[in-house]
């Protein structure tokens, strides 16, 4: 029976070290005094969290991956909550292999979808990169959207609609008036899985960078495998607390983890 | 239902079209320069080629091997966390699954990058193996395939372990103490018991952990270096350093040939009983 008893708070322990472990690792060495990035940290300073913030190209980066993830998924979404209503609702002929197409960016490689819109629609058709990698994200986040939307439209019961219809309402104003205000909470969650899936992407953005326009991520890989001091640590850091705030908060007040 | 069709074609098309256009349409077109013969035709003449080198042969297989090692590592470790968690009291369980579930939310960069200051030259496990008399020079550990699989676990750990959490809480509570009063040992236990009431949690968290390190391009980039490769930055290479459109397509192909496999095998378990909520 003791052998039971210390296998549970064991294994718990070192699975959560080794998952959580190297995070706090990075925290830590982010403090760091010394010239170059190692653990146990020498010395305590602030110098690579501030320094984090004048290098010039993390924050052209850390706006466009802002945009990115915002707009991508704004996008993604007036995309998504249209074609999730007539997937769960509409008798519709064909819904499923709509229903792949929407959710396939989900299934191939991002490297692949970088690759190829690089070769077949920036290079034909002279679009700009910051257009390609604004379309490759809502690609991206489009599955993501649609699952969540759907969900949270699974859980309402499609009769009140029929009833607001039959009560002389307009589909369209049934839909503002009563769906939408309902499927708030999923809506909002899908924002928020749209950005933390579109500002945390390697490899889609990996093909489409140009002078000047990267995203964040793939700037600090650039970065690091030039300059190898704690700033990218730091950076690293202070991304980590943003996602795990904005989740919290959206865990919090929104019960995020139900949809997805 | 309603049952408009146009209304409903209205609303589905956009986004249809969207993916169709941006999407789709150049995957399928970069797929098909795998296949274009040099005057016109076709031909699989650029697959024969990429595999009659030895060196995609070895990325090839070091792919397998490598999503094959994690994904039952993966498995062994996710069954122990798994039955843990499942054992303590709510209140604590939920606390414990948030921090299973925390790194997910850590960009990826982030969390390869620790590995360097833990595996490099100077890192933590060489600095601990000199203190102790382990080695005498700095082993080499990163940019190794021991260091991708390190990270690859890392990565994809959580997934298995929130697939396995859900299978065995689904399984009847009496299955395990009925099975040991009748004389089954823990080994007993777990194969006859165990494991094939939990086969879709298993599936599902191992397709994912698969698919995932299939697919992982961070992790080789960073852990592996330029001379450790995977299919994904042997693709990078390829296009990179090679300019080597045609080799690029033939390893997208493999990727999507290999994780369209392990979805399909998803979608069979996950329908065989409707009853697992897939997390991912």
């Amino acid at each position: 029976m003791m052998a039971r008893n210390l296998f549970i708070p064991i294994t718990l322990g070192l699975v959560i070290t080794f998952l959580i472990g190297p995070f706090l690792i990075i925290v830590a060495a982010s403090f760091s005094a010394g010239e170059t990035l190692a653990f146990p940290p020498q010395g305590f300073s602030l110098r690579w969290i501030a320094k984090v913030f004048t290098v010039e190209s993390f924050r052209d980066s850390f706006y466009m991956s802002m945009f990115l993830a915002i707009g991508g998924t704004l996008v993604a979404l007036i995309l998504g909550i249209p074609a999730s209503y007539a997937l769960s609702r509409y008798k519709l002929p064909g819904a499923e292999t709509i229903r792949t197409i929407v959710s396939a960016p989900i299934i191939v490689p991002g490297i692949i979808v970088g690759l190829s819109l690089l070769r077949y629609i920036v290079v034909p058709f002279q679009v700009g990169i910051t257009l390609a990698l604004f379309l490759a994200h809502t690609a991206l986040i489009l599955p993501y959207a649609v699952r969540v939307v759907s969900a949270s439209l699974g859980n309402l019961r499609s009769d009140i609609e029929e009833a607001a219809v039959l009560l002389g309402s307009s589909r369209l104003g049934a839909f503002f008036r009563v769906v939408l205000p309902n499927i708030r909470g999923g809506i909002m969650s899908a924002f928020i899985l749209g950005f933390v899936t579109s500002f945390n992407q390697v490899p889609v953005s990996l093909f489409l960078s140009g002078p000047g326009v990267r995203t964040l991520p793939v700037d600090m890989i650039a970065y690091m495998e030039i300059v190898f001091d704690p700033s990218v640590a730091a950076l690293s850091a202070l991304l980590a607390f943003m996602s795990i705030g904005i989740v919290f908060i959206a865990e919090r007040f929104l019960g995020f983890s139900r949809y997805v | 239902m309603f049952q408009n069709r146009a209304e409903a074609l209205a609303l589905a098309l956009p986004a249809a079209l969207f993916a169709a256009a941006v999407f789709i349409a150049p995957v399928v077109i970069l797929l098909s320069d795998g296949f274009r013969a040099p005057g016109g035709g076709w031909t699989v003449s650029a697959y024969t080629e990429f595999f009659s080198s030895s060196l995609n042969q070895a990325v090839f297989l070091r792919t397998l091997k490598l999503g094959a090692l994690v994904t039952i590592v993966a498995a062994i470790i996710g069954y122990a966390a798994a039955f843990a968690i499942v054992s303590l009291e709510p209140g604590k369980k939920g606390k414990v699954t948030g921090l299973i579930v925390l790194p997910l939310m850590i960009s990826p960069v982030a969390r390869t990058y620790a590995w360097i200051v833990i595996l490099g030259r100077t890192g933590i496990v060489n600095q601990a193996f000199q203190a102790l008399g382990i080695s005498e020079a700095p082993l080499r550990i990163l940019f190794s395939e021991t260091a991708i699989f390190i990270g690859l676990l890392q990565l994809f750990l959580p997934l298995m372990i929130i697939s396995l959490i859900s299978a065995l809480e689904n399984m009847p509570k009496d299955a395990i103490p009925a099975a040991r009063v009748l004389g089954a040992n823990w080994f007993q236990v777990f194969w006859k018991v165990i494991l094939p009431l939990t086969k879709e949690g298993v599936v599902i968290g191992g397709t994912l952990v698969f698919t995932g390190c299939l697919t992982a391009y961070i992790t080789p980039a960073i852990l592996g270096g330029s001379k450790v490769l995977m299919l994904e930055t042997l693709l990078y290479q390829q296009v990179t350093v090679s300019n080597n459109f045609v080799a690029a397509s033939v390893i997208a192909l493999i990727l999507i040939v290999m994780s369209f496999a392990a979805n399909i095998l998803l979608k069979r378990v996950a329908t065989a009983r409707n009853k697992t909520r897939i997390a991912r």
